[in-house]
């Protein structure tokens, strides 16, 4: 397991706690991201790890216990917040972009008015990240134009057009039709290999073997397992991951 | 038979109706369109009493005939102090009419904006206004633009109404000449005719705005 070493934590979670209604969806979860890690998260559905992530940019609230991610607690201070989720970008898994806009203006709305740049600034950088995801030729289209895993990788762009230092990934691919999730996962990969925190929620398990520094597994709000690809997949600890593991390992 | 002369001779006078009709119809869609935002707004905030208020007045409005309101205006107001013109009377009638009608179609436009679509919007730190603004509202627009439409047009046409409290427009003036010289089949195909063409250019406009609305989401 590598522990994160010191000041380099960029996530750091401390036992916590979140209930919906009566429903415990996170028990006392302890977890440390180090800076410019790669973690994969997976679990049976309802397992809490889509809450979990959530949790990173207060997309989700918790109810005790603290998150903390760069230094700066994840509360309910809409200061604290506003300065997390310029560290953080996130991935949905049903993309999430805005249909009435193009793409290129997908990639600038969020520059120009958060950051205050110009359309010039704003429209340069997009393009420089949508030449990274490899669709610079789709700019001027919109998003019901394109294809799943084009729209991913435009949501992607979109994301990192707010120079985030951490990226979440909330099954990035499960909407996906089978043969798009190559081209997902592959721009993911280029990503990592580039040095950028990620959290990664996803059943992608070749991903994770090629990609990740370490292997979560939780199940009902609790983080069961954590350890390197290597050891996850081919020495799991934990009886329930071994049975996850040979479900979904066919 | 038709007589087309008679009809032609009545067009100056018709005319000057028709003015009263499009400013009282232009002046009630303005108001009804901002107040329906207001009241689509209350109706959907996180104020509980404010969501059964607006309910209430939606209900109200839609459950009583038209011409029962305008005379409520018209003539019920004055004995609760509220002493409105003619004219007034007719723009506070037809707005009050309208605007249930736009809280609605704006409801039914919010709900189809989804909800996962703010959490992008947080994620890349957008505030909330910005996400309403640059978000909500065009998605919101496009999906209440034929029924807000539609509400537009039946503005205009209940204009026709304020001849019941005296208002001089269109429809006023066609009834007016017909008390005196009985040519009513001139005089209301003639109004007819009118009041169609008014709806078609008011029609085609907004279709052209839907189109125009329409355009980021038609596939290749």
């Amino acid at each position: 397991m590598s522990e994160a070493s010191g000041d380099q934590v960029g996530i750091q979670f401390r036992k916590v706690n979140k209930w919906f209604g009566s429903m415990h969806v996170l028990c006392d979860i302890d977890l440390d991201v180090a800076s410019g890690e790669k973690v994969v998260v997976c679990g049976p559905s309802g397992s809490g790890k889509s809450t979990m992530i959530r949790c990173i940019n207060h997309l989700e609230e918790y109810q005790s216990g603290s998150i903390v991610v760069d230094g700066i607690e994840v509360n309910n201070h809409k200061a604290n917040i506003d300065r997390v989720r310029r560290r953080v970008g996130m991935v949905f898994q049903n993309f999430n972009l805005y249909p009435h806009l193009t793409i290129l203006d997908n990639c600038t709305l969020a520059q120009r008015w958060v950051r205050g740049k110009s359309r010039a600034e704003a429209n340069e950088l997009a393009m420089h990240y949508l030449e990274r995801v490899r669709i610079p030729d789709q700019a001027h289209k919109y998003p019901s134009q394109l294809s799943g895993g084009q729209q991913q990788r435009v949501a992607i762009a979109r994301s990192l057009c707010m120079s985030p230092e951490i990226m979440l990934f909330d099954e990035p691919t499960s909407a996906l039709d089978p043969e798009l999730v190559r081209e997902v996962l592959d721009t993911m990969a280029e990503l990592a290999g580039e040095g950028m925190t990620m959290v990664c929620v996803t059943h992608e398990m070749g991903f994770a073997r090629q990609v990740a520094d370490r292997v979560i597994f939780m199940d009902q709000g609790s983080v069961i397992e954590s350890a390197p690809p290597n050891e996850f997949f081919d020495n799991p600890r934990e009886e329930r991951t071994q049975r996850f593991l040979s479900q979904i390992l066919h | 038979m038709i007589d087309w002369a008679y009809m032609w001779e009545a067009v100056p006078d018709l005319i000057n109706g028709l003015g009263m009709t499009l400013l009282v119809s232009f002046l009630a869609i303005i108001f009804s369109l901002l107040a329906g935002a207001v009241g689509c707004a209350l109706r959907v905030s996180s104020v509980k009493a404010l969501n059964y208020l607006i309910a209430a007045y939606v209900e109200f409005i839609r459950g009583t005939p038209y011409l029962v309101q305008v005379f409520f205006v018209f003539y019920g107001l004055p004995s609760l102090g509220l002493k409105l013109s003619i004219f007034w009377s007719g723009v506070v009638a037809l707005s009050i009419w309208a605007s249930a009608f736009h809280i609605e179609s704006f409801r039914a436009g919010l709900t189809s904006v989804s909800k996962d679509i703010r959490n992008a919007s947080a994620s890349l730190g957008l505030r909330a206004w910005h996400h309403g603004l640059f978000v909500v509202f065009p998605i919101a627009a496009r999906s209440a633009l034929p029924s807000t439409l539609n509400t537009v047009v039946s503005t205009i046409k209940n204009s026709a109404y304020l001849q019941a409290i005296g208002l001089v427009e269109l429809t006023f003036v066609a009834v007016d000449r017909i008390a005196y010289e009985f040519r009513s089949i001139e005089m209301f195909l003639a109004i007819c005719v009118i009041y169609l063409a008014v709806v078609l250019v008011v029609s085609a406009l907004g279709h052209r705005l839907e189109r125009r609305l329409d355009r980021p989401y038609v596939g290749r």
